[in-house]
């Protein structure tokens, strides 16, 4: 497939990972925490870490929406599903992940009217087709997403729609990053940046992380000589004494990102006081909600919501899964009772969830020795 | 807009590249695989038949350079 092959090329991806094997130095281990689920997904699905020397480790960050939804938020959801007239529209991901009282999907199954969508602007045509009915999309996503539910909401303005409402759980990149870098005996030497957020954001949004935090990032796309150039890039920087943003994804990704879509998403939402993220906590400023302006097509504003913050079960342990502190395989619970089909934490519901992405590919962790510690990358 | 089972509509990491048919106003018609679809343009409105889309969720988020990806 034209675009799909030439970043599939097994000879680009062996000369890769020779390249990268001499750039590593023996013994010292280097941890590069990719941000995205989707690249989760993607090292999981092709093997790439069978082609990394031991000295390159890959720790899975927090980078997939679906997973660090904390629980009351999806009983939330479920609350607006359950209300008579009501139809909660949102993506098929959602439909799974485990609140305090079970699934949409559950809810859907007792009689809640829950639509699964692929598209906001999806559910507002819902709400014009059916004017009897109030039509609410539960969104979610980083800065990817973020940009179709301002363009829906900017739409529903436009026309006046009085059935049609946002329950808005929207997530910023940079907060959690910073929580990670603010982590106590950070085991992260250098980041593998999200693609299609940056796409919104643009790649001059993480400088912060080299000037403040010492560490260097690669934005990357999500095909395996991506990733592998990536991660080449990363341990270039590393031996030539650099610690810079950079860019792999240069076909799509600009330093200043779409400014159209930031513009969009601050004409229609701005950020919270703090959002609660499962494995976090709560992060001042780390999500959006809808503006005061819109607030006619606020869910949260038209709906009694419970609002009831709930603890994570005991044995699941996403939240150190999700900054990197554990693999998925270290959970007591992964692979017996968490599973895709049964998930207890949200890392085993979507595909990009880190313990999903291990389980559903099977791969055996290879022997590693013993990470050695270093010096962070460019520090 | 289509996307593959295998992974995760929700942060897009499978944004889809697209091939610009025919534009409407803010909607525009979209090759994918061997379908169409439509997709709103807010965000790129010089996209022209031709253009090369990386769309998510409905709705274009850039155009891809095709001298990048060469």
């Amino acid at each position: 497939m034209k675009y799909v092959d030439e970043y599939r090329d097994p000879g680009l991806a062996r000369g890769l990972a020779a390249e990268i094997r001499s750039l590593v130095t023996p013994g010292e281990v280097v941890r590069v925490m990719e941000v995205c689920g989707g690249h989760t997904h993607a090292i999981y699905r092709h093997g790439l870490e069978e082609l990394l020397p031991p000295e390159v480790e890959l720790v899975h960050g927090p980078g997939c929406p679906v997973c660090v939804i904390p629980m009351g938020r999806v009983d939330d959801a479920i609350s607006i599903a359950e209300t008579d007239g009501v139809v909660l529209a949102t993506f098929g991901d959602m439909l799974r992940v485990p609140g305090g009282k079970g699934s949409l999907l559950e809810a859907q199954a007792r009689g809640a009217d829950v639509r699964m969508v692929y598209s906001p602007l999806d559910a507002l045509e819902l709400a014009r087709r059916e004017p009897d009915r109030h039509v609410c999309f539960f969104a979610i996503g980083f800065e990817t997403t973020a940009p179709a539910t301002a363009v829906t909401l900017i739409r529903a303005r436009a026309e006046r729609a009085e059935n049609f409402s946002v329950f808005c759980n929207h997530v910023l990149i940079e907060p959690p990053l910073r929580a990670i870098l603010e982590t106590p005996g950070l085991k992260v030497d250098a980041f593998v940046g999200p693609g299609h957020v940056s796409t919104v954001i643009g790649t001059d949004a993480y400088r912060f992380i080299p000037e403040e935090y010492g560490r260097p990032i690669v934005v990357s796309a999500f095909e395996p000589i991506d990733l592998l150039q990536s991660i080449a890039m990363l341990l270039r920087q590393h031996a030539e004494g650099r610690c810079e943003v950079e860019n792999q994804y240069t076909r799509v990704v600009r330093p200043d990102g779409n400014p159209r879509a930031l513009a969009a998403i601050a004409e229609t939402m701005e950020p919270r006081e703090d959002f609660e993220w499962r494995g976090l906590g709560a992060l001042p400023h780390s999500a959006l909600r809808v503006r005061d302006e819109l607030a006619s097509l606020d869910a949260e504003r038209l709906f009694t919501l419970p609002g009831a913050r709930i603890e994570d079960p005991k044995a699941c342990r996403c939240g150190e899964v999700l900054t990197g502190q554990i693999k998925p395989w270290e959970c007591g619970v992964f692979g017996t009772a968490c599973t895709p089909e049964r998930p207890l934490g949200t890392c085993m519901v979507s595909s990009e969830g880190a313990c999903a992405a291990f389980f559903s590919y099977g791969r055996l962790r290879r022997p590693r020795e013993e990470a050695s510690e270093k010096a962070p990358i460019g520090a | 807009m289509t996307i593959d089972a295998e992974h995760c509509l929700t942060c897009g990491d499978r944004a889809v590249a697209a091939r610009v048919q025919s534009v409407d106003g803010l909607e525009a018609v979209v090759a994918v695989a061997a379908d169409t679809e439509r997709v709103a343009i807010d965000l790129v409105p010089e996209a022209r038949p031709g253009d090369l889309l990386l769309c998510h969720a409905g709705i274009a988020l850039e155009r891809i350079s095709e001298d990048a990806v060469r």
